[in-house]
């Protein structure tokens, strides 16, 4: 039997089971997993309190003194770990409709998961005597209606994934000029406490969001990894994949489905962060190569883009800044260095 | 999937040169119409008003009625208030309509709107630091600041697309655009986190109304949109060439990377007028094209035109519609837009016909 590894591949082979490494995406995932550690600790250690490396150290083994063990492990540490979640979360999103619809500017945001949430939360500011934001589940409870819309009215998911994100836009500005006509009616400082959150921000995001989250990532990203593998498939047309014997309309579907569930969590719990979804994939993509979707480099890259932009979020500034503004602030002209860059040392666009 | 159907596209739409193909007939027959859509919502943006100047003695006042045209009131309210609004709704549409075409055309990319080259976030930024840290307050000098932001952020996006080896390519052109507009919205969020009194102006200025605009707002407008629309009006016949691909477009002669920076830079001149008068608007910008090419087929010229006039005539109607939907009080345009626009947009998606026309851009 001859050898048949793609020559850019490595195979583990136990007994009857293989496993395809491609090699190129593996040292991408090598490099950026210890990334993500660092970003975990300078999440933890980044503070607006002024708390002292050591200090901040024995927090986090618990043998410092009470008051700081609690700050480090109950408040930040949680923190942290829920903002590299919400950044893999929209990174794999923002990856599975751009390769959906072969189309860098389709972001989860497009199919109405934003303006849903945002729908949602207002409502909720508007519905409520004290002026208050309600509870986190209701942005992704709105995200999930929003997309649900979005697919009914453009009559299903299958064939046409463009035909979702043209309608999708549709909607979502239908959403949003009901958010911007409720909020019109509002007060200043209800219209102040939304804008905050609709610009993105983990303030305040700990365990109590993060359990239901993490299981929802347990079960959603096993399934994009699956999809995605699946959708590699879209460079050949229709027939092509049923002659593979892969059914595309279905993968197309669950894609949609699953990139809405994830970007929905995500902007529940963190708000509409901007530019992570459409940025992750992008970087992703630099490093894995052209010809994979690289599911797991988008989530490793959007967890780092929101851990490092909480954490200098933290530091940055007087005041704290929402993680939302650090991640368009700043992750612009990263991605442009980023693609910049790599187009010297390649020569390619 | 798109591929297939492009290539499908284009040789039906170069076949019959010399015979009226069903799609031109259609198109012409779409333009007729638009027209005069657009001549009866001018006529009724005249007509329809608040206050108590009657679509009646309006029209008694433009057919020449002495005793209409004597009432100094109803001049007032028809001259130096409806005639700017209505001429304001067109420039603006007729801005958005063409620079979304030719940035969608360009970038060869369908979800191309017009915000994409930063005039927009640029716009709403230097509104924001003119009503924070320069004090400004007057409409007209807001519309300056909208102005010169929006045109200062596209030229940045341009100067970077325009840089480095793979100069004005479409999706350097696309992710400079998304990449800088990105962080304009961030600063203009940063700056507003920190100032109250700048947010409630803002809250206002973005969601864009086209009441109070006066003639003396627009005519220093007018000679810059009409340099863009001459330079999108060039445009036309490179542009159907870049849709053959790049290298078809170089092989006859034309240079795609310089075709992109002259559309770019009239996407800047048009949008900048736009978002100066009615506030930051990217969705028609996005709507217009995608209904033009639904129905003009793979024509540019054509697309370019039909584009203006939908987007012209959505404008007036979303406008007469933000007087008259909770009088006395007004609807802020932008909300009406979405209103109107939105269910269009998912409509024309929808229709089987329409929905691969799309694609083909």
């Amino acid at each position: 039997m001859t050898d048949v590894t793609p020559p850019d591949s490595v195979v583990l082979r136990t007994g009857t089971l293989s496993w395809l490494f491609p090699r190129r995406s593996a040292r991408a995932a090598a490099f950026l997993v210890p990334l993500a550690a660092v970003l975990i600790c300078c999440g933890v250690l980044a503070s607006s309190t002024g708390m002292s490396l050591s200090q901040t150290v024995s927090g986090l083994l618990g043998t410092g003194d009470p008051g700081t063990v609690m700050i480090v492990q109950e408040f930040r540490l949680p923190r942290v770990l829920v903002g590299l979640m919400v950044g893999a979360a929209l990174g794999v999103s923002g990856c599975l409709t751009q390769t959906l619809a072969g189309n860098r500017l389709a972001t989860p945001d497009l199919v109405g998961v934003n303006e849903g949430a945002t729908a949602a939360v207002v409502a909720s500011v508007a519905g409520s005597a004290t002026g208050m934001v309600g509870d986190w589940w209701l942005g992704p409870l709105g995200a999930v209606a929003a997309a649900a819309v979005v697919v009914l009215c453009a009559g299903g998911a299958g064939a046409a994934g463009y035909r979702v994100l043209v309608v999708g836009i549709g909607v979502s500005t239908f959403l949003g000029a009901v958010s911007d006509l409720i909020m019109s009616r509002e007060n200043d400082n209800t219209a102040g406490g939304v804008f905050l959150w609709a610009v993105g921000s983990l303030n305040g995001r700990d365990g109590g969001v993060g359990v239901p989250l993490s299981l929802a990532l347990l079960f959603l990203l096993p399934l994009a990894l699956a999809v995605g593998h699946r959708l590699q498939l879209l460079r050949f047309d229709d027939d092509m994949a049923a002659s593979l014997g892969v059914d595309l309309r279905r993968v197309r579907a669950a894609a949609l489905a699953v990139a809405v569930a994830l970007a929905g969590l995500a902007v529940g719990v963190g708000g509409p962060i901007a530019f992570v979804a459409l940025a992750a994939p992008v970087l992703a993509q630099r490093l894995a190569g052209p010809t994979r979707v690289p599911v797991i480099g988008s989530a490793l890259a959007g967890a780092a883009l929101i851990a490092a932009a909480d954490a200098l979020g933290r530091v940055i500034a007087p005041v704290e800044l929402p993680v939302g503004v650090v991640t368009s602030v700043l992750g612009g002209p990263f991605l442009l260095w980023v693609l910049f860059r790599t187009e010297r040392t390649t020569g390619k666009a | 999937m798109w591929k297939v159907q492009e290539i499908r596209g284009r040789t039906t739409g170069s076949r019959n040169v010399r015979h009226p193909s069903p799609e031109a007939r259609r198109a012409s027959w779409a333009a007729a119409g638009l027209v005069v859509v657009f001549l009866g919502l001018a006529l009724l943006s005249l007509l329809i008003g608040t206050g108590n100047s009657s679509p009646a003695r309006a029209w008694g006042y433009l057919t020449g009625d002495p005793a209409a045209r004597a009432d100094t009131q109803l001049r007032l309210a028809l001259l130096d208030v409806r005639l700017p609004r209505t001429l304001a709704a067109v420039l603006v549409g007729v801005c958005l309509g063409t620079s979304g075409c030719l940035l969608q055309a360009a970038t060869r990319n369908p979800l191309a709107e017009t915000g994409l080259l930063g005039v927009n976030s640029g716009a709403a930024f230097a509104v924001v630091l003119g009503l924070t840290f320069f004090g400004v307050t007057s409409s007209a000098a807001l519309l300056v600041w909208a102005l010169v932001g929006g045109m200062a952020a596209s030229a940045v996006v341009l100067l970077l697309a325009a840089s480095g080896r793979a100069a004005g390519s479409p999706l350097r052109l696309v992710l400079a655009g998304s990449a800088l507009g990105a962080t304009f919205h961030g600063l203009t969020a940063y700056v507003l986190l920190g100032t109250q009194s700048t947010f409630d102006t803002y809250r206002y200025w973005t969601i864009g109304s086209l009441a109070g605009v006066e003639i003396s707002d627009l005519l220093p407008l007018l000679p810059l949109a009409a340099a863009g629309l001459l330079a999108a009006l060039g445009c036309a016949r490179p542009l159907s060439a870049l849709g053959l691909g790049d290298d078809s477009a170089r092989s006859l002669g034309h240079h795609p990377g310089r075709i992109r920076l002259v559309v770019a830079g009239a996407v800047s001149l048009l949008v900048g007028c736009a978002v100066a008068v009615a506030g930051p608007i990217a969705f028609l910008g996005l709507l217009a094209p995608y209904a033009a090419r639904a129905v003009a087929g793979a024509r540019m010229a054509v697309q370019l035109a039909l584009s203006a006039l939908i987007a012209a005539d959505i404008m007036l109607l979303a406008d007469i519609l933000a007087r008259v939907v909770i009088r006395p009080w007004e609807t802020p345009v932008s909300v009406l837009l979405a209103f109107v626009g939105g269910p269009l947009l998912i409509w024309i998606a929808r229709s089987s016909r329409l929905s691969t026309a799309g694609a083909s851009a």
